[in-house]
């Protein structure tokens, strides 16, 4: 990454390298094994074979925060749990992508005004790329999300990147 | 020697008549829905996103902005303003946040007017900013007929598309 990171200025070697790798990571998203509420119940449907996540490549669930890319944060977000989101989070690797599932992990939801223990969006501990609404959402949503964050990752390019 | 043999072929069968439970899969059609090419049929209460009904005689919203939505709202997250009294009065700008919404379905029963709906199946609303979840009145204003409580089924004469904003 950094040996290629804002060393060029965009051409035909880049922009095919570009797709190559994109490809490559947009085909095989491996969700991190991580429910807070409901909201997993519905991820476990999706994963499931009425809906069958791993026809995008984003059913592989990992156990560990080393080996997936994505964390599904699926649920509730409370005060207690924030600080160890962001530990998983800073355990991933690089690239590493967020959707946040449901409305509570969104916004706090129906906590948002009257809930004195659920952080008021989760994208106020790590940043989220997708944000899929719903209470919880339908399978069909969650995998319209993948798809979103598929088409994200498919204009991510290596030569230009922000410093930091 | 002879229970030896005895206990290889019992196991060799048990272990065929539980891989036949697998196997038997093989010759059953798939129930995977394969989503983007093919969409499941959600059932008529399925709660989605919110629809702003059109009166069809007059092609405008029925929404009075009587706001008694955004009353019974438990999460508040609709917001509106009106303009006009008594049965003139119509509403000028309608969000809904889907951010905070829980699609309980309150909004829709408590609307006296049937001017919102949320049997809508339309289920397909990521995006990249919270800003993107926080839907307006035109957006949200019916295009095609959309069942009710008061309407689960589209009534003769009324036409399947009707006005609206956006297509």
């Amino acid at each position: 990454m950094s040996l290629l990171a804002n060393r060029f200025e965009p051409n035909v070697l880049t922009h095919s390298l570009d797709w190559l790798v994109n490809w490559a990571r947009k085909s095989s998203p491996w969700p991190m094994t991580f429910g807070l509420a409901c909201c997993a119940i519905e991820m476990m449907a999706t994963g499931a074979s009425r809906f069958d996540l791993d026809r995008l490549g984003a059913g592989v669930f990992r156990p560990s925060p080393r080996q997936s890319d994505v964390m599904i944060v699926a649920g509730t977000v409370t005060e207690k749990m924030a600080p160890r989101i962001k530990t998983l989070y800073e355990q991933m690797p690089d690239p590493k992508w967020v959707i946040a599932m449901g409305a509570c992990a969104i916004s706090g939801g129906p906590f948002y005004y009257d809930g004195y223990h659920v952080v008021k969006g989760v994208d106020l501990v790590i940043p989220v790329d997708v944000y899929v609404p719903g209470c919880p959402p339908t399978p069909e949503a969650l995998i319209y999300g993948v798809l979103t964050l598929q088409a994200q990752i498919m204009k991510t390019t290596l030569a230009k990147r922000p410093e930091g | 020697m002879r229970a030896y043999l005895t206990t290889l072929v019992w196991g060799l069968k048990s272990i065929c008549v539980s891989l036949w439970v697998t196997l038997r899969y093989l010759f059953t059609p798939a129930i995977t829905v394969q989503y983007p090419e093919e969409k499941r049929v959600q059932p008529l209460r399925t709660l989605n996103r919110h629809v702003l009904t059109v009166d069809t005689l007059t092609g405008t919203l029925k929404c009075t902005a009587c706001n008694l939505c955004a009353v019974v709202c438990p999460t508040r997250c609709i917001e509106l303003t009106g303009h006009g009294n008594g049965k003139e009065r119509r509403a000028d700008t309608f969000f809904i946040d889907h951010n905070l919404c829980m699609y309980c379905n309150l909004c829709v029963e408590v609307c006296p007017f049937d001017a919102i709906t949320m049997w809508t199946r339309i289920d397909e609303l990521s995006a990249y900013t919270r800003s993107g979840l926080v839907y307006d009145q035109p957006t949200m204003t019916a295009t095609t007929f959309y069942p009710s409580p008061m309407t689960p089924e589209r009534p003769a004469g009324v036409p399947e598309r009707v006005g609206g904003a956006r297509s």
